[in-house]
């Protein structure tokens, strides 16, 4: 079943909302978008999901892990709240690499493929977000970026996706994997309505202190920039159709200025760095013993207990707590993580600078799409350097947008728009302005209004 | 030898540190939420009110204070630690380098830190419990400088914290819970979790003896952790090894960074130096107004309004009269009792409770007659001889002649003290 008209020549009428949702079930099966689809009936016109790191009353809430098995939260995060409240149906909870650690969606138990071509990945973490936007005409996806984990799968998927400002959307709710980092985003196929929902759900929030309301002054709407380091070393065909895209963009009546940013290459180690060490922290509550996958042999000593319940992370998450307990550490806290902190801090003020005179332009994965087989051939360190270009701004909590911006071979290709801090709108604008001249293509169109 | 002290002591907020939680629940597991069970998903947002007494403490500690604070992770693993981190302070406390005056001497302090406490747990026989009312619960913790020299010193030094905690609402009934360093050589021993005063000192005095007899035997003395055994009274080697690298402490970014420089903090009152004060100003004797307003606000108070109308004296007799037989501690019943003790009078139990249901207490009194005081203590003399020898080298004696007295003719012993000192001194010159 290909399209909505397929769909809906198979519609009984009554049985319309429930036969959607179990559809949507066969469809899970077949591409594994979601983990759990919400037992309530789609009762009105817009559809939200939730990526599964996001808590969502009495819904089975793991983060894609082995080990949050069971965890139905007693509580709606505050962006699930504000989503019910602006009468926005709750879907159910997309998949996601565990914990959020991953750039291509595959650090899960059940791996999500892309809609364009099952052959390849949706990219990653949030590639059951991407992937039900790009199959539900419908929709919005709830979802979250630390490093790139909204613009990488809104890229590989052909949807937009945005990330705000670290700080406007409340965290009250989310899984954390690293608090300084971590950013709820939207996911959509027009900018509008990214645009519509982010004026929804934005703002100040009682529960997350981090989260606050902050205005900026207007920047020049019309001068991108594109900094040298970001737009080398990249895939051959991927520097062709970003520079054709550029030259559009001249065309449009943009002004291109590039810049250079030697430095900007200490934005891997550093946010890594930065990451795990926060990630080994949240995920030390793991233990096996209060809520999730619960191991009830309490014959054992309680070090033993925790040990054996920390079994059941994947190996990604392993890594990643033994590299961030690691940096921790008191005697070369100093040499890691005290210095990716001072990193952080000289690289917003060097953007800083930068975007005070326009957007930064860059695409947002410097490879093509891979296939699943190209996945296993790369070592974790070649898929950390794959983030270059959306670590930038997600260090820096800059608001970054991803957007389709042609098409190669049959597959998506994204940009990445980046800002000042609360400069949002003006990105998301930037895209709407795009959308009149260029038109993003969709595979599947499911999905109904009421 | 030099001891230091960790004390940590629990603050007299309505709700928990982090959440909403109240901080005063009873019946277990009662005043729970996602936040202080580290539910995924949950967040801490900082009680105001937790950093103010906090704040204020520190400035009571005579502490200095940097302009904006933080929180910081310290990770490690126990089953009373549902995040399996806890919410402290490391690099910039609320407070540092204050002191406590203990008279002359000064305790410095090294730093006062705010802190969530951990989940309580209750081991049963052969199965734990774990109460998380008490998880996320504010705490200050108050280290000092190891200049504690004996355990005199550390008794008044627990003694004088915990009234200047006293006066800024701590409840410091609850017992309050210490590590203490000891180190008569250049090894220092850690004696970890002791609760309540008495253990402390306990515990220090053991210590103290334990490491004595090792240097007397030339036994070289072990770096360690110990932890204090009550029902053995003593001190015992924990076998555990923790170090600042594990904890691998770092900044909670789910918390911002304070601002602290605007609070205005709560007025400490030092009990110990307005005992002092007053006794230089009024005469009395400086422990039984310390006894009288250490632990006392009311009694404080009382002193504090009535000074400049009645003695000073009197007026501690009559707080303590009230607190021995009264019900009610009330500032009229009081001023009540000091105007009969003024006159010279001395009330006993009934004629409080008469005070205090308003009756005309005058009826109960005899007016003061200093020749019938003076012919009660002729009889009691002439009645026993050896009485008067002995009272001029037994204090106790003579106490106890004034206390039968005063009884009998309900007056004030004072006055019984001051008619027996000039009669005796003209029996001596008369002998």
């Amino acid at each position: 079943m290909n399209s909505i008209e397929e769909f809906n020549k198979k519609q009984r009428p009554g049985d319309y909302y429930i036969k959607l949702n179990s559809e949507l079930v066969k469809l899970n099966e077949k591409l594994n978008i979601f983990n759990t689809i919400s037992q309530e009936n789609i009762s009105s016109g817009f559809l939200f999901s939730v990526k599964d790191n996001i808590c969502v009353k009495n819904v089975e809430t793991t983060a894609s892990s082995k080990i949050l098995k069971g965890y139905f939260p007693p509580f709606n995060a505050t962006v699930v709240e504000r989503m019910k409240n602006n009468g926005f149906s709750f879907l159910g909870k997309t998949n996601m690499d565990e914990f959020g650690f991953g750039s291509f969606g595959i650090n899960s138990e059940h791996i999500a493929k892309n809609p364009f071509d099952e052959r390849y990945v949706t990219g990653g973490s949030s590639s059951g977000a991407a992937a039900a936007t790009a199959i539900l005409k419908y929709h919005i996806a709830i979802a979250e970026s630390t490093g790139g984990s909204i613009s990488t799968p809104a890229a590989f998927c052909g949807v937009v996706g945005f990330t705000p400002t670290y700080g406007s959307i409340s965290r009250y709710g989310l899984i954390d994997y690293s608090n300084s980092l971590d950013k709820i985003g939207i996911m959509a196929r027009k900018s509008e309505d990214i645009k519509y929902v982010y004026e929804k759900i934005r703002g100040p929030d009682s529960h997350d202190t981090t989260c606050v309301d902050k205005k900026c002054t207007d920047t020049d709407k019309k001068k991108i920039i594109l900094i040298d380091q970001l737009i080398t070393g990249l895939d051959v065909e991927i520097e062709k159709e970003f520079l054709l895209f550029v030259k559009k963009l001249e065309n449009l009546g943009y002004t291109i200025e590039h810049r250079s940013l030697p430095f900007i290459d200490k934005a891997i180690p550093s946010y890594y760095i930065i990451a795990m060490a926060e990630a080994s922290t949240n995920l030390a509550k793991y233990t096996g013993f209060k809520y999730g996958l619960k191991n009830n042999d309490f014959s054992q000593q309680y070090n033993t207990f925790f040990t054996n319940a920390r079994e059941n992370l994947g190996p990604e998450a392993k890594r990643r707590v033994v590299l961030g307990t690691f940096v921790r550490s008191a005697s070369v806290k100093n040499l890691y993580y005290s210095k990716a902190l001072k990193v952080r801090s000289l690289l917003i003020n060097e953007l800083n600078k930068i975007l005070a005179d326009g957007f930064i332009l860059s695409p947002v994965m410097p490879i093509k799409t891979p296939r699943f087989e190209d996945t296993n051939k790369l070592s974790p360190l070649e898929v950390y350097k794959t983030d270059m270009l959306t670590i930038p701004p997600n260090l820096c909590g800059f608001p970054h947008i991803s957007f389709p911006y042609s098409y190669l071979h049959g597959m998506p290709l994204g940009a990445q728009l980046v800002t000042k801090h609360w400069n949002d709108t003006a990105i998301i604008d930037f895209v709407s302005k795009w959308e009149l001249s260029f038109n993003y293509d969709f595979k599947y169109n499911l999905g109904v209004l009421r | 030898m030099k001891i230091g002290l960790e004390v940590h002591a629990g603050l007299p907020t309505k709700t928990k540190l982090f959440c909403r939680c109240t901080n005063h629940s009873k019946e277990p597991n009662t005043a729970i939420c996602p936040t202080c069970t580290g539910m995924p998903g949950s967040k801490p947002v900082l009680n105001n009110s937790a950093l103010k007494i906090a704040f204020s403490i520190s400035k009571a500690l005579n502490c200095s204070s940097s302009k904006t604070i933080y929180f910081e992770r310290k990770v490690y693993f126990y089953p009373d630690l549902p995040k399996s981190f806890q919410i402290t302070q490391k690099e910039c406390p609320i407070g540092s380098n204050g002191f406590i005056l203990l008279g002359d001497k000064k305790i410095r302090i090294r730093r006062v830190q705010l802190e969530e406490d951990p989940a309580k747990i209750l081991r049963e026989d052969g199965y734990t419990l774990i109460d998380y009312n008490r998880s996320g619960r504010p705490l200050v913790e108050i280290v000092t400088e190891p200049d504690i020299q004996t355990e005199e010193d550390l008794r008044m030094f627990i003694t004088e914290l915990k009234s200047i905690l006293y006066y800024l609402d701590v409840d410091v009934e609850q017992e309050i819970k210490a590590d203490l360093n000891i180190s008569l050589s250049e090894i220092r021993v850690e004696v970890k979790n002791i609760t309540g005063t008495k253990n402390i000192i306990d515990a220090a005095r053991y210590e103290i003896q334990r490491q004595e007899k090792l240097i007397n035997e030339n036994i070289p003395i072990e770096k360690e952790t110990r932890s204090y055994n009550e029902a053995k009274m003593a001190t015992i080697s924990s076998r555990e090894k923790e170090s600042d690298e594990e904890y691998g402490f770092i900044f909670d970014s789910d918390l911002t960074v304070y601002d602290i420089s605007k609070i205005k903090a709560i007025k400490p009152i030092y009990a110990s130096s307005m005992a002092k004060e007053y006794s230089q100003k009024y005469g009395v004797n400086e422990s039984q107004i310390l006894e009288a307003i250490q632990f006392n606000k009311n009694s404080l108070g009382f002193i504090e309004r009535f000074e400049k109308n009645y003695k000073l004296k009197n007026i501690l007799n009559s707080i303590s009269l009230l607190q021995r037989y009264g019900s009610k501690n009330d500032v009229e019943t009081l001023e009540k009792v000091i105007k009969i003790i003024e006159q010279g009078h001395y009330p006993d139990q009934k004629d409080i409770q008469a005070i205090e249901s308003g009756k005309e207490i005058t009826i109960n009194i005899k007016v003061a007659n200093t020749q019938e005081i003076d012919k009660e203590i002729r009889s009691m003399i002439d009645g026993n001889k050896n009485l008067l020898k002995e009272s001029a080298t037994n204090k106790k004696a003579l106490n106890f002649i004034i206390g039968n007295i005063a009884k009998k003719l309900k007056v004030n012993p004072r006055l019984v003290s001051e008619r027996l000192e000039s009669l005796l001194s003209s029996e001596h010159k008369v002998q």
